[in-house]
């Protein structure tokens, strides 16, 4: 989601004052964007309950174009979980969604565990500093032991849930598949380095638009996300276009998608199909 | 209280310790494991030459998800560090990463010094002088120099 840090409060404040320059305006634009996040953060949670497909009309109650649209989404998918619109949605919904979606499968689960497992020395062996990524790694891996641990499928799922309500290890898997992705778009550079506009290398692109936090996503950290977990995820793009229907993309091209997720300018949330 | 911020400060102080990079060094306050006190050595080869500049670090519970707030306490003429001791540097901004820690941010820092970015001013009377004027900018940085040795 795009957050406007340019506000009123910002403005007068630096107009208040004759020599602009020397006042610390990133500390001012800085100030203002945690207002913003926590005013977000205290009413959205980071990964949401199930909820029924049919509640999202009452977010367009006037909006025909809308209504249409998620009555064509319902015949598809019967829940969906809404994410907190940080701009670490796609990382976040990507990650609990697929894990949630291997407790279902204890073989498939298991093979992902052994996966992560070897995934630190790869990053380690790409150039990232082996003490910081362990910190990440260590987490990730401990709350898939916690989950994995648990026999019964839901009260996995229900323990999976609430470490993802948990800031400290909710945020700590997100900056693990960001670097995991990072990773995927370092190793795999000739070909990425295609999909980035202007003259930024993938290294660059990889330091300014993936391994920060709050950095949105875009279609080149989904493929490359997909390509690190060794999954594919389809997006449902719903916006104000014309034609009644949905659209569907399937990243990578032609995969069978282990995770859903609606996508709505700006945001990501998981639906949950039929 | 351990909070993986507290987690992961404890080990940027070990590996501080361990592995410590020329020219900086920080450690935590007393009581406060959240707040850091540093000193940068100012590089060789530099009007910075000689100096020992500190700095305060201040961290949120959310680090290392986000950066710390970094600011010179000695008094610094530089193109990117603000009147109040603030510093623009794009790693302390947008190209934070989590896998930066303490080390880190203190040898960029290290770097800003020898490397000033004009372009991009917090200072503009250090800027225009860094860019026109560099004898002029060097008996400044000189200056700072020397009240550093008294700080």
């Amino acid at each position: 989601m795009v957050i406007v840090i340019m506000g009123d409060e910002a403005k007068n404040s630096s107009t208040a004052t004759e020599d602009v320059s020397q006042l610390n305006q990133d500390e001012l634009i800085m100030a203002q964007q945690r207002q913003i996040e926590k005013e977000i953060s205290e009413t959205i949670p980071l990964v949401g309950d199930l909820e029924n497909i049919l509640l999202l009309e009452h977010e367009y109650s006037n909006d025909d174009v809308y209504q249409e649209k998620v009555k064509n989404l319902a015949k598809k998918y019967k829940s969906i979980r809404r994410t907190r619109p940080d701009g670490n949605c796609f990382f976040r919904a990507f990650s609990f969604a697929y894990i949630e979606r291997l407790l279902d499968k204890k073989e498939d689960f298991d093979a992902f565990y052994k996966k992560t497992a070897k995934s630190k020395d790869d990053l380690v062996e790409l150039g990232f500093q082996q003490f910081t990524v362990e910190d990440f790694y260590d987490t990730y891996l401990d709350v898939l032991k916690r989950v994995g641990d648990i026999a019964e499928v839901e009260g996995a799922k229900t323990e999976l849930h609430s470490l993802f309500n948990d800031q400290g290890y909710s945020d700590y898997m997100v900056v693990y598949l960001r670097l995991l992705t990072s990773g995927q778009l370092q190793k795999e550079k000739d070909f990425y380095s295609c999909f980035i506009e202007g003259h930024t290398t993938v290294e660059d692109f990889c330091h300014q638009e993936v391994e920060p936090m709050y950095k949105e996503s875009d279609h080149i950290h989904i493929i490359a996300a997909c390509a690190a977990l060794g999954t594919g995820v389809r997006v449902v793009y719903m916006d104000r276009g014309t034609g009644k229907a949905v659209t569907e993309h399937d990243l990578p091209e032609g995969c069978v998608p282990s995770v859903h997720l609606l996508y709505r300018p700006g945001h990501y949330d998981i639906l949950y199909p039929i | 209280m351990s909070t993986p911020a507290r987690r992961r400060l404890m080990r940027d102080f070990k590996r501080l310790q361990e592995d410590p990079p020329t020219g900086v060094s920080g450690a935590p306050t007393d009581n406060n494991i959240m707040i850091w006190n540093a000193v940068i050595f100012g590089p060789h080869d530099t009007p910075f030459e000689d100096g020992t500049f500190k700095l305060t670090i201040e961290f949120t519970e959310e680090y290392p998800n986000k950066p710390p707030a970094v600011r010179f306490v000695s008094h610094m003429f530089h193109p990117n560090v603000y009147a109040d001791g603030g510093i623009c540097l794009d790693i302390l901004q947008n190209r934070w990463s989590p896998t930066y820690d303490v080390s880190a941010i203190l040898t960029s820092i290290q770097s800003l010094l020898s490397d000033p970015n004009p372009n991009s001013p917090a200072n503009s009377m250090a800027a225009q002088l860094y860019k026109e004027n560099r004898r002029e900018y060097e008996k400044r940085v000189k200056a700072c120099v020397e009240q550093s040795f008294i700080d």
